[in-house]
């Protein structure tokens, strides 16, 4: 199906269920509310002409600078391997208390980005087997993909280095 | 009354939790799996990441966009080539330009050589893993010969950055070209090296058969992609089905097998590297000539020996080493079937010149816990080939 056709299909098949439907640069692309994710998800499978069964990727977006409302995003782009078309699906997530549901009970790959999307934004995901951090230490603070997180240089814990500077000044003769 | 029954011997509870990496050799990288074995059997494989974590992401929403290429490169560190490609391609959707026919071709030869490494590099230490130390060195020795080839025309034999937006760096030379018909000819007497060495091997074939079984529909659900996906039977290939860079004026064959086990990946990998040669030598053969890139100075660079006699070259020039390229507002993601599989950036473009957020699509990061899971049931010995067999690189998955 061309990108024309799938946001067609799925304006009449999810009317009430999402947002908007555009085709940037010639891609399908829908906005569903977190709430009408699953119902959403589930009809992209299981509809037989869509029959969306793979998950390419997910990602968050912080759209701080922007001053968009709701903040954060989260993209789930995918795939159809029987009929090789695509979509995008853009999930708006308020500020307060970021959550989404899992879709990971229809597509298992969706476990790891999930997992990554809570790490990197702080988005709670509802259902999810793990929420815990997944590439940042597990005691962490913040998350940093924000864009209120700031860019800076991480704070060396320890070092066995010696201290050079400390002893250059023991070892200087003492001045008269 | 047996042992079990009077509860002597609680086997389920006579489990032993072992670690493995980040330092192990054969995880390929920093990767960390901690098993719970019973016996020699693997019941659970907890798969942990981020050891190798360098923030390349968030590094990339400070940057301009010709300087975030470099960083693509040590992405997916032996298949640079197809990062730049997919951070090219992505960008050049946004600014909605054409490239030419033979920067088109440039890039065809670039990335299939590098999947030619890649594969290389797979092979050898796949085999290393499983046992088979030979192999190793024939790889190495025909993958330096790639590096040369990078280093001919880039200058660099790993982190080429050969691909930029709107082309490739610097046009074809001479001996570059000669180098490349001279590995064409040598390469296929290879690839029957190598299967010699292993295809009918009996030690090779008890190890890969019937291990790390993916069915068709499981490689789907835990997205698997590339040789991995086509080795259970998903006639998908990117190069054919969302065709880039001319991908689809050349005939070659996408090799499908369907056990999905670890030999049936090992098939794959080894018919796509013929495969690949056969596409580099259609692109030898009918290499157009023309510009090596865009000739839209808002994007690449005027030549040189313009800026002595036109303004408006030297405005260009300046304007894009002091501010860089401007893409217009938008989002967009363009697929590209690298060497493990489906590769892309989904880039958001604020309209400055830097993006606003750059996420790759990893086809190693994705793959990871479907791995994991096929890991449960298996031998410990068998988990290093189903590693090794799934093709994993680290600096993608961490990032």
């Amino acid at each position: 199906m061309t990108s024309e056709e799938i946001v067609e299909k799925v304006k009449a098949g999810l009317a009430d269920a999402i947002q908007d439907a555009v085709l940037p640069q010639g891609d399908a692309v829908i906005f569903v509310a977190p709430d009408c994710l699953q119902k959403v998800a589930a009809f992209l499978k299981d509809d037989p002409s869509l029959k969306f069964d793979y998950l390419s990727d997910i990602r968050g977006v912080d759209y701080l600078n922007e001053e968009r409302d709701p903040r954060f995003e989260a993209v789930y782009q995918l795939y159809s391997i029987d009929h090789q078309h695509s979509i995008r699906v853009r999930v708006g997530i308020d500020e307060e208390n970021p959550s989404v549901p899992t879709v990971s009970e229809l597509w298992k790959g969706a476990l790891y980005p999930e997992q990554e999307l809570f790490d990197m934004f702080g988005i709670h995901i509802e259902g999810h087997p793990k929420n815990e951090r997944l590439i940042m230490p597990k005691e962490w603070v913040g998350h940093p993909l924000r864009k209120d997180y700031p860019l800076t240089t991480e704070t060396v814990t320890f070092s066995y280095n010696r201290d050079f500077k400390s002893e250059l000044v023991k070892s200087k003769p003492p001045t008269r | 009354m047996s042992v079990t029954e009077q509860g002597l011997l609680e086997r389920d509870k006579d489990t032993m939790t072992l670690n493995m990496g980040p330092q192990h050799p054969s995880t390929h990288g920093v990767f960390r799996v901690i098993l719970e074995m019973d016996g020699e059997v693997v019941k659970t494989a907890e798969p942990e990441i981020g050891y190798l974590h360098t923030g390349i992401e968030k590094n990339c929403e400070n940057k301009r966009y010709v300087h975030v290429i470099p960083m693509t490169d040590r992405l997916d560190y032996l298949n640079p080539p197809g990062n730049n490609l997919a951070f090219c391609l992505s960008t050049e959707k946004l600014l909605g330009i054409e490239i030419p026919e033979r920067a088109n071709a440039l890039r065809v030869i670039m990335c299939e050589l590098s999947r030619i490494a890649s594969h290389l590099v797979w092979l050898g230490t796949h085999a290393l893993d499983i046992g088979a130390m030979t192999v190793f060195l024939y790889c190495w020795r025909e993958r330096e010969m790639i590096l040369d080839l990078n280093e001919e025309v880039s200058g660099v034999r790993m982190m080429t950055s050969y691909i930029r937006v709107g082309g490739v760096a610097k046009d074809a030379t001479r001996p570059w070209l000669d180098g490349i018909r001279d590995f064409l000819d040598y390469f296929p007497a290879k690839v029957d090296e190598y299967e010699r060495l292993l295809t009918r091997n009996p030690i090779w074939l008890d190890r890969t058969e019937g291990i790390g079984v993916f069915t068709r529909e499981e490689a789907i659900n835990w997205s698997l992609s590339g040789p991995a996906l086509r080795a259970s039977g998903v006639n998908w290939d990117i190069r054919k089905s969302q065709p880039y860079s001319g991908y689809d004026n050349y005939s070659f064959d996408v090799p499908i097998q369907t056990n999905g086990d670890i030999y049936d990946r090992y098939r794959v990998r080894v018919e796509e590297m013929r495969q690949s040669r056969a596409i580099i030598k259609q692109a030898m053969e009918r290499l157009p000539g023309g510009d090596y890139k865009t000739p839209d100075n808002k994007v690449s660079l005027p030549a040189r020996e313009t800026l002595h006699t036109s303004m408006e070259a030297l405005i260009h020039h300046f304007k894009l080493v002091s501010e860089g390229i401007s893409v217009p507002k938008g989002e967009t993601y363009v697929p590209i079937e690298g060497a493990r599989g489906e590769v892309g950036f989904y880039i958001v473009s604020d309209g400055t010149n830097v993006p606003y957020r750059v996420k790759l699509r990893a086809p190693s990061f994705m793959a990871i816990p479907g791995m994991c899971k096929a890991m449960e049931g298996c031998y410990i010995a068998d988990v290093v080939g189903i590693i090794g067999s799934i093709d994993i690189v680290m600096g993608e998955v961490d990032r």
